[in-house]
């Protein structure tokens, strides 16, 4: 019935074997910076080494491996580094994605956790166990921040949503403004909170400024399935997330439930940030920068989009959280202050480069 | 065999009615016009039928299955739209864009199979837009990428097809060339095609019927004889238009004429005569009628163009048989005709021996005080075909006081003049 196979085709299909290749290269690349990021620190260890270390964490892999380390070097990375290595690397999967969902929703470019405050709604939440979750059982906490960040996500998302909602639906113009304006309103509270904390300050300050104070093989044990399975329910929305950038109605018609998919994507990026956020507090520009550098590289479907900007973002963050380790120290900065030194640029450069383009 | 069936749909956006008790029903292989003006509803019902927006009142069946009970996916598996508005600001391809036209049909862990990919390309190949394939969808001009959207609700693979004005952004060459495939697609595979047009011309040449919207009503459905009348073209568009069929393509074709005459009405009730002939009245009796004067005409023979204008005007003419000298009788209906007018004007019309007796009713009409011009922007030498006799009854005629004109707006300012003269004497009588 159909006729031969033509140039168009195959080459349509090369495309998958394509994705495939960048999606390894990604992978190695994530490796490397988590292998080069665990060696860099106050103790230097050699990246051989480093990655020998990790990689004979790994049952049954890890046996081919023989160990030329000290114990104290293993338990250095082990204990202190690779999990904030880990928590990094699962922050910028969640941020990216999360960007990457938001942008594609709402088919606007500035989209991101922060410019909707879904961020600033996960820190309050997440804030409010920190200050005042005295009663916690160190586990207890770990469960606490990110389910009160959720909930904080959630109900910004929820206030954003209702505060720009009109008669005809949900103004993109609106959405953002809205947006802007309860980010700032809960960024203004955190501070308040910090301000009056007291004793709390300092724990409060580093973990706002993305500091992952908290960095016990615990926190992951908890964050990493959650955001690996968002990621997974997320991706299986991909393809309707490539029809919604044609619009809603478009959309519709093309047999996606426009409502329903919204809900629910936005409740899963709403999740993953909020675990991102109790984790690495607001890093910002992340959700930003890299789903529009993934975009400029390797097109606009979401198949491929989705992935490739979780893998990028880890490894991004993972370098930025290594950097405010090592850059003065042994001062140890707030990885948001890296993220934002190098996304403030960009954002201005996007901001130029899309003049024409208007919400 | 499907029948898609709408049953007294009604909308509201807001408070406001936007459909109203519409029903109708399409079977497999018909091309249905929807017409209407702007803002009568017609974006609104093909939005209804393709179950974005479910109606307060009412139902759309495909088949025995009710539409809004169906899923989205459901749906649009049966149901394709090509909207009106089809920019995009993003660069996907062509191909990706047609096999957006798959997603119904993919489960969704699944990518597109090489089935998948075949149908996308024969809907291109279709719409004469596979070697677009690879070209990002923004660089496209609104005619190719009108085509890609069209093969995209193709690979949908529907059994209903709705189009949103798919004709309005294209050149003729396009528009016949979408209207044939989309015909084609009719009667081959049994598709069902509901299409808004604006032209009405395109419409009756390609629509099996045609529904006329108006306010959110139906004013007329059926064949396209019933619904395209001018009388409903008036009702619906406030637009007198003359409605013929075309001796060439058989089908129904529109003229629309302006609607100054409705509007001008001041000029009612002042009646010129035209006595004109082979073509030199066509453009004055249409100019006359916009500039919302009473126009009559006569004599002129049966087939010639000015005849045929005079007719499609509705005018009230005398006329006589193809070719031959105008008898007695015409000749005093002329007469009877001409005494009713505040002014009569003569054409530079070719003066032969069958409508030589037109010349002596405009001198009967100066006789009886009636302002005559004469146009003669040819002169009359080149057009007299009686041996002088024209010449001189002309020259006896401007004795007479007949004024000459050399041009149609020379003429309209004098008529104008002429007017308010008129108008002035009969105050001045009304008050003495």
């Amino acid at each position: 019935m159909y006729s031969q196979k033509s140039d168009v085709e195959t080459r349509y299909f090369k495309r998958f074997v394509k994705w495939a290749s960048i999606i390894f290269f990604l992978s190695v690349c994530l490796l490397f910076s988590m292998t080069l990021a665990s060696a860099v620190g106050p103790m230097p260890v050699s990246v051989e080494n480093a990655l020998g270390i990790i990689v004979h964490q790994v049952p049954i892999l890890g046996n081919l491996v023989s160990g030329q380390w000290t114990p104290l070097e293993e338990n250095v990375i082990v204990q202190l580094r690779f999990p904030r290595v880990l928590s990094a690397a699962l922050a910028g999967v969640a941020l990216s994605t999360a960007g990457v969902v938001f942008q594609g929703i709402f088919r606007n470019p500035m989209a991101d956790p922060y410019v909707l405050g879904v961020a600033s709604g996960a820190g309050f939440g997440a804030l409010l166990v920190i200050l005042f979750g005295v009663g916690f059982s160190s586990l207890g906490l770990f469960y606490a921040i990110p389910f009160m960040a959720f909930i904080g996500a959630i109900f910004t998302l929820l206030l954003v949503y209702t505060i720009a909602r009109t008669n005809s639906g949900i103004p993109i113009l609106r959405l953002l403004l809205a947006g802007i304006a309860v980010s700032s309103f809960f960024s203004s509270i955190i501070s308040l909170m910090i301000a009056m904390a007291g004793e709390g300050m300092h724990v409060a300050f580093n973990w706002l400024f993305g500091g992952f104070p908290v960095n016990r093989w615990e926190y992951v044990n908890v964050a990493a399935p959650i955001i690996l399975l968002c990621l997974v329910a997320i991706y299986a929305f991909a393809r309707d997330l490539n029809v919604m950038l044609l619009g809603e109605e478009q959309a519709e018609q093309l047999g996606v439930e426009v409502e329903t998919m919204k809900k629910r994507l936005l409740i899963l990026s709403s999740l993953i940030t909020a675990v991102a956020v109790s984790m690495s507090g607001i890093v910002g520009f992340v959700g930003l920068i890299v789903p529009h550098m993934m975009r400029i590289l390797i097109g606009p479907d979401h198949r491929i989009l989705i992935p490739s900007s979780a893998l990028a973002g880890a490894s991004l963050l993972v370098l930025c959280d290594a950097a405010a380790r090592t850059i003065l120290r042994p001062i140890v900065l707030p990885t948001g202050i890296v993220t934002a030194m190098l996304g403030a640029p960009f954002f201005i450069y996007l901001l130029m480069k899309s003049r024409k383009i208007t919400v | 065999m499907v029948t898609l069936r709408i049953y007294g749909v009604e909308c509201y956006y807001g408070s406001v009615k936007v459909l109203e008790n519409v029903s109708f029903s399409i079977g497999s292989g018909e091309l249905v016009g929807l017409l209407g003006p702007n803002g009568s509803g017609k974006t609104t019902l093909l939005k209804t039928i393709s179950g974005t927006l479910k109606p307060k009142v009412g139902a759309v069946y495909l088949d025995e299955a009710e539409i809004y009970g169906m899923k989205s996916r459901e749906v649009a598996k049966n149901i394709a739209v090509v909207p009106q508005n089809t920019g995009t600001d993003f660069d996907f391809t062509a191909l990706d864009v047609v096999l957006m036209g798959r997603h119904p049909h993919i489960s969704r862990f699944k990518f597109e199979s090489e089935k998948d990919l075949a149908i996308a390309r024969s809907a291109m190949e279709l719409t004469n837009t596979w070697h677009l394939a690879e070209r990002h969808i923004n660089e496209l001009s609104g005619g190719e990428r009108q085509r890609v959207i069209i093969a995209r609700a193709l690979a949908q693979q529907p059994k209903v097809l709705l189009l949103d004005e798919p004709t309005t952004h294209l050149d003729i060459n396009n528009q016949l060339e979408i209207m044939d495939m989309l015909k084609g697609l009719c009667s081959e595979k049994g598709l069902i095609v509901l299409a808004v047009f604006h032209d009405f011309n395109l419409a009756s040449r390609y629509c099996d019927s045609v529904i006329l919207l108006n306010n959110g009503k139906i004013v007329s459905v059926g064949n396209l004889d019933e619904v395209l009348t001018s009388e409903n073209i008036r009702k619906v568009f406030h637009v007198d238009a003359v409605v013929k069929k075309h001796t060439l393509t058989g089908s129904l074709y529109v003229i629309p004429i302006s609607q100054k005459r409705a509007e001008t009405s001041i000029n009612k009730k002042f009646r010129v005569h035209v006595i004109c002939g082979a073509g030199t009245g066509t453009q004055l009796m249409k100019t006359l009628i916009e500039e919302g004067y009473d126009v009559t005409a006569g004599v002129i023979h049966v087939l010639d163009t000015d005849y045929e204008t005079a007719q499609l005007l509705k005018l009230p003419v005398i006329s006589e048989a193809p070719f031959s000298p105008i008898t007695e009788e015409n000749y005093r209906a002329n007469l009877e005709m001409i005494s009713k007018a505040r002014a009569v004007v003569l054409t530079a019309v070719p003066f032969g021996y069958s409508n030589l007796r037109n010349l002596e009713a405009a001198k009967e009409a100066l006789e009886l005080g009636i302002p005559t011009f004469i146009i003669d922007d040819v002169p009359i030498k080149q057009r007299d075909f009686t041996m002088g006799k024209a010449e001189k009854f002309l020259s006896e005629l401007e004795g007479k006081g007949a004024v000459y004109v050399r041009s149609q707006s020379q003429l309209l300012s004098l008529l104008c003049k002429l007017r308010e003269k008129l108008k002035q004497k009969e105050a001045s009588v009304r008050v003495h």
